[in-house]
C-alpha cells in the first residue's frame, strides 16, 4: 500500500533520514521506533509532503507522492496526527473534524453565498459525518462538547479529536505520531483498542510512532527501529525489542535487554 | 519572567468561573436571536430612508454603507482568513479610478453603468487574483509588508501617470491627473434611472449591504468560511489536513478586493470625483480600526466597528454632541473602573473639588482667566464655566495639559491600585480641563487622538474587539 | 561622472540617515518580532526637540553659543528624548501585549503613531518650523572632489551617521546589554532562562533605536532645513523599507539596506524622471521580497513542525 524508498533527507550536513526504505502492505498496523531525534517525525513530515527528501521515493499503490503538495497527498488518502497535538484551537470541536472535509467537498464560495441546494445538501452531509466520527470516541466528544472550542478539551480529549478529524479526510493510510503521549494507563489502553479498531472496522493501514512499549506490543504487525534516520531492525516486536542494536540504541552499549 | 502561555487545566478550570461571572446584560443579549439584532439595524436604516430627506444625514449613511463594505471585504481578508493586508485601500481605490477613467472627460470615455461598474468590479477581482499570487510565497510579516508597498505603488502610479512620455510619442500623456484628481464624473445611470439624488445611492447601498451581509455570512459557516479559518488558525496544519490553503488565501483575497472595488465604483459615482489622497494609508487605518475596534473575524463586529468609526466623527463635529459623549464616555470609564457606586461617588466628588482647588489656586497666583465667550462652546461649557477656570492663554494650558494627563495616564498604568485610585480623580478632571480648553475647538485632531488612545486602549484591555472572541495562539 | 559622483555623496547621505532609522526598527524586530510602526514619528520628534534646543540656544540667526556646542546640544537633547520617548512607548504600548496575539502590538504602535502624530500637530500646530543654518554655517563651505561638492551640513551628516553606526556595532557586538539583546533576539525563552533580564534589555533597546531615529530626525532637520509633524512618514517608510531590504532583524543588514536605499533613490532621482521615480523603487522592492524575503543579510525563519 505504502512504499517508502531509500528516502534520504538531509539539513545542511545533518543527515535526518539515510536512505531508509520501509513497506506497508494494506490493513497492516506497523510501530516505528526509537530514540529521540532519531529522525521518526521526519519521516512522517516528508511522507505527508511537508519536506521534500534529497533522494528517495514515496509510492501510495501506484501513485508516487514526491511532489505533490500535502494537500493533494491527502486527498490521495494520507492522513496524520501531530507529534505535539496541533488542533486549531479557536474552532469548534465540531467544525475541527468539519474543515478536514474539504478535500471531499466541492461548494465553492459562489453556491454557498447563494445558499443553493446543493450546497446546504453538502454542507448537511458534512455536519452529519463529522458527528459520527466523534462518536466513535464515545461519548466523551459528543452533545454539548461539539460546539465548545476545542482549546477547552482536556489533553486525552484533544489527541482523541487529532485522531477523528484525521480519519475526516477519508484516508487510506493514516499516520499517528505519538498518540499515546502523555496518557494514564487506561486512557493507553483505550488507544491501544481504538488503533486496532480502526484497522478492523474502517480497513486502515496506520504508521505509528510511539514510545510506549505496552502500545506498540498490543498493537504492532510488525516493528521497525530507527536510529541516526537509519533502519536498524524489522521484524515482530519480540524480534525487534530484544535486537541487541535497538537496546543499545535505547540503553547505551552493554545493556541487556529484559521484558 | 515570560509566561509561557496559558495551560489547558488552568483554562477549563477557570472556564465554569468564567461562564457564571457573565453580566445578566450580556446573557440577555445573548439570548436574542441572530436576525433580530441584525434586522434591528436593517428596519431603522430602511425606514430612516423612506422618512428623511435630511441631506446631510443621508450622506452620511451612505458614507456609512460604504464603509461597512470595507469593513465586510477587510473583515474577510484579515478576519477570516488571517492575512494581513496592509494594502487593501488600494482596491478601493482602483475602482473608483477605474470608474471615473471610464465615466469622464479625462480620457473622454462615458461607458453606460451599467457595464462599467461589474466591467471594474471584475478587473479589480482580477487584481487581487495577481496580488494574492505572491501571498503564497511569503506569510505572515512579509506578506504584510509587500501588501503594504503595493498600496503604496498604487498610490504612487497614480500619481506620476499624469505625465508619461511613451518613447514612440512627442508629447505626454496624461492618464490619471494625478494630484490634482478627476472631476466631473458621471453618476450611475441605469437603463435611463439618473441617480441625480443622495438618497438613490442611499438606497442602493442599502440592498447592497444587506445582501452582502447574508452572503458573506452564509459563506464563512460552511466549507468556504470554515477552510479559512483553518487556515487563519494553522496554515500547514490545514494544508495537510486537505485543505489548497493557497486557493483560499487565494478566494479571500479576491472576494476582499471585489468588495473594495465594487464599493469603489459606487463612491466614484456619488462623489462624481475622485483623489487619490484618499486612496491612502489615513483611510486604511481607519478600516482596520473598525475590523479590530469590532472584532477581527466577525461580521456583526465589522458592521459596529464600521459605525462607529463613521458616526463618532460626525458626532464630535457637532460641539454639543462631541462635549455629550466625551462626558458621558468619561464618566462610563470612571463607572467601570469604580466597580462600586459608592467609589464611584467619590471619584466625581473628588474631581469636583479638584476642580475648584485649581480655581483658588489659579486666581491666587495671579493667572488671568479667558473670557468666558472664548471657550464657552455648547452647553457643557455653560454648565461648566463657573467651576472651570479657563487660562487666557489656552494654546500654552492645553499643551502643557496634555503633556500632564499623559503622564498622569503613564503612572496610573504603573502605579500600585492605591495610587491608581489617587490618581484617577487627577486623571479624569485634567482631560475636562484639556477637553474644555484646547480639545473641543480642534475636531479634527481630537477625533484621531481619540482613534489612537482607542486603538491603544483596546488592544490592551480587549485585543479581541468588540465581538470578536478571546483567541488562544500558537506561535 | 561627476555628476554620478554627486548623486553618489547625496545617496550616501541620505542613506545614512536611513540606516539610522532602519537600525531602530531592526533593533526592535529582532528583540519582540514586531514592526515598530510608531518609529517614524519618534524621528519626528526628535527633529522638534532639536528645534526647540536650537531655539532655546538662541535659534538660527542669533545663537547665544559657539555652533558647535549648539549642535552637539541638539543632539543630545534630541536623542536623550527620544530614547526616553522609545522607553515609555514600549512600557505602554508593548508591555502589556507581550503574550498577546501577532496582530496586537501592531494595531497598538498604529495607535502610538496616531497619538504621537495629532499630539505634535496639536502642541507644535502644523506649520514647518525652520531650521535654516545657513546663517551660521554658510552652505558654500566644506570641500569638494573635482566638480563633486560636499557641503558642511552633509559632511557633519555624513561623519555622525557613520560614527553612531560604528558605535552602535560596538555596542550590539561588545557590551553585555548588547549580547544580551543578541540572545534574546535568537531565542528569547532561552535567555530568560539564561537569567538575563529581559525587560531591562528590551527597555535599552527602545532607548538606543529611539535615540538614533532621534539623532536621523536632526539631521533630516538640518538637511532639509525644516521640521513638520507630518514629516516621519515618509522617511519612517523609507526607513523601514530599507531594514527590509538589509534583511530586517539584522543589524548590518539595516545598515546596509539604509545605505543602499539612499544611493538608489538619489539614482534614481537623478537620472530617471522623478515622477515614476518612487514607483519603480517600490516596484523593485516588491520584486526583490519575492525572491529574498529574508533579504540581503537576513536569517531564513526555521519552524520546527
Amino acid at each position: 500500500m505504502l512504499k517508502l524508498s531509500n528516502i534520504s533527507m538531509e539539513f545542511g550536513a545533518l543527515k535526518t533520514l539515510n536512505d531508509l526504505s520501509i513497506e506497508l502492505k494494506e490493513k497492516e498496523i506497523v510501530s516505528v521506533i526509537g530514540p529521540n531525534g532519531a529522525g521518526k517525525t521526519t519521516l512522517f513530515n516528508v511522507i505527508t509532503g511537508l519536506y521534500k527528501p534529497t533522494s528517495g521515493s514515496v509510492r501510495l499503490g501506484s501513485k508516487e507522492m514526491l511532489g505533490l503538495s500535502p494537500a493533494e497527498i491527502n486527498r490521495a488518502g494520507i492522513a496524520r496526527t501531530f507529534q505535539n497535538v496541533r488542533l486549531f484551537l479557536n474552532m469548534s470541536v465540531l467544525e475541527n473534524v468539519m474543515s478536514a472535509t474539504f478535500g471531499r467537498t466541492r461548494s465553492g464560495i459562489f453556491s454557498s453565498a447563494l445558499g443553493l441546494k446543493r450546497s446546504r445538501k453538502e454542507e448537511a452531509e458534512v455536519k452529519e459525518k463529522a458527528q459520527e466520527l466523534l462518536k466513535f470516541f464515545g461519548t466523551r466528544l459528543t452533545g454539548y462538547r461539539w460546539d465548545q472550542p476545542a482549546y477547552s478539551l482536556s489533553y486525552a480529549n484533544r489527541r482523541r479529536l487529532e485522531i477523528a478529524r484525521a480519519l475526516a479526510t477519508d484516508p487510506k493510510v493514516l499516520l499517528l505520531d505519538e498518540p499515546a503521549a502523555g496518557m494514564n494507563p487506561k486512557e493507553t489502553q483505550e488507544i491501544t483498542e481504538i488503533v486496532g479498531s480502526l484497522r478492523a472496522e474502517r480497513g486502515l493501514t496506520i504508521l505509528i510512532i510511539e514510545h510506549d512499549m505496552h502500545v506498540v506490543e498490543g498493537v504492532s504487525d510488525r516493528v521497525v527501529a530507527l536510529d541516526y534516520g537509519v533502519k536498524i531492525a524489522e521484524g515482530d516486536f519480540d524480534h525487534v525489542a530484544t535486537h541487541p542494536d535497538v537496546v543499545e540504541a535505547y540503553l547505551g552499549k552493554g545493556s541487556t535487554a529484559t521484558k | 519572567m515570560s509566561n509561557l502561555g496559558i495551560g489547558t487545566d488552568e483554562w477549563v478550570a477557570q472556564h465554569e468561573e468564567r461562564s457564571a461571572s457573565q453580566s445578566p446584560l450580556k446573557k440577555l443579549f445573548a439570548r436574542i436571536p441572530l436576525w433580530a439584532k441584525w434586522g434591528s439595524f436593517f428596519v431603522i436604516a430602511f425606514l430612516f430612508g423612506m422618512f428623511s430627506d435630511n441631506q446631510y444625514l443621508l450622506r452620511v449613511g451612505v458614507n456609512l454603507a460604504l464603509f461597512i463594505m470595507l469593513s465586510y471585504g477587510l473583515n474577510i481578508v484579515v478576519g477570516y482568513a488571517g492575512i494581513l493586508d496592509l494594502g487593501y485601500v488600494a482596491f478601493y481605490g482602483f475602482g473608483a479610478y477605474g470608474y471615473a477613467l471610464l465615466s469622464s472627460e479625462q480620457l473622454g470615455q462615458h461607458w453606460p453603468t451599467y457595464i462599467t461598474v461589474p466591467f471594474i468590479t471584475i478587473l479589480t477581482a482580477l487584481l487581487g487574483y495577481l496580488i494574492s499570487l505572491p501571498s503564497r510565497r511569503l506569510f505572515g510579516d512579509y506578506l504584510a509588508i509587500v501588501t503594504l508597498f503595493f498600496g503604496q505603488v498604487f498610490v504612487q502610479l497614480v500619481l506620476a501617470s499624469d505625465n508619461i512620455t511613451f518613447p514612440w510619442a512627442d508629447d505626454y500623456v496624461d492618464i490619471t491627473a494625478g494630484s490634482n484628481g478627476i472631476p466631473g464624473l458621471d453618476t450611475f445611470n441605469l437603463f435611463g434611472f439618473i441617480f441625480d439624488d443622495i438618497k438613490d445611492y442611499y438606497w442602493l447601498l442599502m440592498v447592497i449591504v444587506l445582501i452582502l451581509t447574508i452572503a458573506i455570512h452564509r459563506v464563512s459557516a460552511t466549507r468556504i468560511g470554515r477552510a479559512w479559518r483553518t487556515v487563519r488558525e494553522d496554515a500547514l496544519v490545514s494544508e495537510v489536513m486537505g485543505v489548497s490553503v493557497n486557493r483560499v488565501k487565494t478566494i479571500a483575497f479576491v472576494a476582499g478586493a471585489t468588495i473594495a472595488g465594487f464599493a469603489g465604483t459606487i463612491f466614484a459615482g456619488m462623489q462624481t470625483s475622485v483623489f487619490i489622497n484618499g486612496f491612502d494609508l489615513p483611510l486604511m487605518i481607519m478600516i482596520y480600526a473598525a475590523v479590530i475596534l469590532g472584532g477581527s473575524g466577525s461580521l456583526a463586529g465589522a458592521l459596529i466597528g464600521a459605525i462607529i468609526m463613521t458616526i463618532l466623527p460626525e458626532l464630535l463635529r457637532v460641539p454639543n454632541y462631541g462635549a455629550i459623549l466625551f462626558f458621558v464616555a468619561l464618566l462610563l470609564t470612571f463607572f467601570v473602573l469604580s466597580k462600586k457606586f459608592s467609589r464611584f461617588l467619590i471619584y466625581v466628588v473628588s474631581i469636583i473639588l479638584i476642580g475648584f482647588a485649581f480655581q483658588l489656586a489659579m486666581t491666587a497666583i495671579g493667572v488671568t482667566q479667558a473670557n468666558a465667550e472664548d471657550w464657552v462652546v455648547g452647553f457643557t461649557g455653560d454648565l461648566l464655566k463657573n467651576w472651570l477656570f479657563v487660562p487666557e492663554n489656552r494654546i500654552l494650558w492645553g499643551n502643557f495639559a496634555f503633556i500632564l494627563l499623559l503622564t498622569f495616564i503613564a503612572f496610573f498604568s504603573i502605579a500600585k491600585p492605591i495610587w491608581k485610585q489617587v490618581l484617577l480623580p487627577f486623571i479624569g478632571f485634567t482631560a475636562i480641563f484639556l477637553w474644555e480648553v484646547r480639545l473641543i475647538a480642534d475636531v479634527s485632531t481630537t477625533r484621531q487622538l481619540i482613534i489612537g488612545a482607542m486603538l491603544v486602549v483596546l488592544m490592551i484591555l480587549r485585543p479581541q474587539g468588540l465581538f470578536g472572541q478571546t483567541r488562544v495562539e500558537i506561535l | 561622472m561627476d555628476y554620478l559622483g554627486q548623486q553618489l555623496v547625496n545617496g550616501l547621505t541620505l542613506g545614512g540617515v536611513y540606516a539610522l532609522i532602519a537600525l531602530g526598527y531592526t533593533l526592535v524586530y529582532g528583540v519582540l518580532q514586531i514592526l515598530n510602526f510608531a518609529h517614524g514619528d519618534v524621528y519626528m520628534i526628535g527633529a522638534f526637540l532639536g528645534f526647540f534646543a536650537m531655539t532655546w540656544l538662541g535659534g538660527p540667526l542669533a545663537p547665544t553659543v559657539p555652533v558647535a556646542l549648539m549642535l552637539l546640544v541638539m543632539f543630545l537633547v534630541a536623542m536623550m528624548g527620544t530614547g526616553l520617548l522609545g522607553i515609555v512607548i514600549e512600557r505602554f504600548a508593548y508591555r502589556p501585549l507581550r503574550n498577546s496575539t501577532r496582530i496586537a502590538p501592531l494595531i497598538s504602535a498604529l495607535g502610538v503613531s496616531i497619538l504621537l502624530q495629532n499630539g505634535a500637530l496639536l502642541i507644535f500646530s502644523p506649520s514647518i518650523r525652520s531650521y535654516d543654518t545657513s546663517s551660521y554655517i554658510p552652505s558654500t563651505s566644506g570641500f569638494s572632489i573635482g566638480q563633486v561638492t560636499i557641503d558642511s551640513v552633509r559632511l557633519g551628516v555624513l561623519v555622525l551617521s557613520a560614527v553612531l553606526m560604528v558605535l552602535l556595532t560596538r555596542w550590539v557586538n561588545g557590551t553585555q546589554v548588547g549580547r544580551a539583546m543578541r540572545a534574546i533576539a535568537y531565542d528569547k525563552d532561552a535567555a530568560v532562562m539564561m537569567g538575563i533580564d529581559v525587560d531591562k534589555v528590551i527597555r535599552w533597546t527602545f532607548f538606543v533605536g529611539a535615540a538614533l531615529a532621534g539623532a536621523a530626525g536632526v539631521m533630516n532637520g538640518l538637511l532639509l532645513r525644516g521640521v513638520s509633524g507630518t514629516m516621519g512618514l515618509i522617511p519612517g517608510l523609507k526607513g523601514f523599507t530599507a531594514a527590509v531590504i538589509g534583511g530586517i532583524g539584522s543589524v548590518p543588514g539595516a545598515m546596509l539596506g539604509g545605505l543602499l536605499l539612499g544611493v538608489i533613490e538619489s539614482l534614481a532621482q537623478g537620472y530617471l524622471s522623478t515622477n515614476f521615480a518612487d514607483t519603480i523603487t517600490f516596484i523593485l522592492l516588491i520584486t526583490f521580497m519575492l525572491f529574498k524575503p529574508n533579504g540581503i543579510l537576513g536569517r531564513p525563519m526555521m519552524v520546527k513542525v
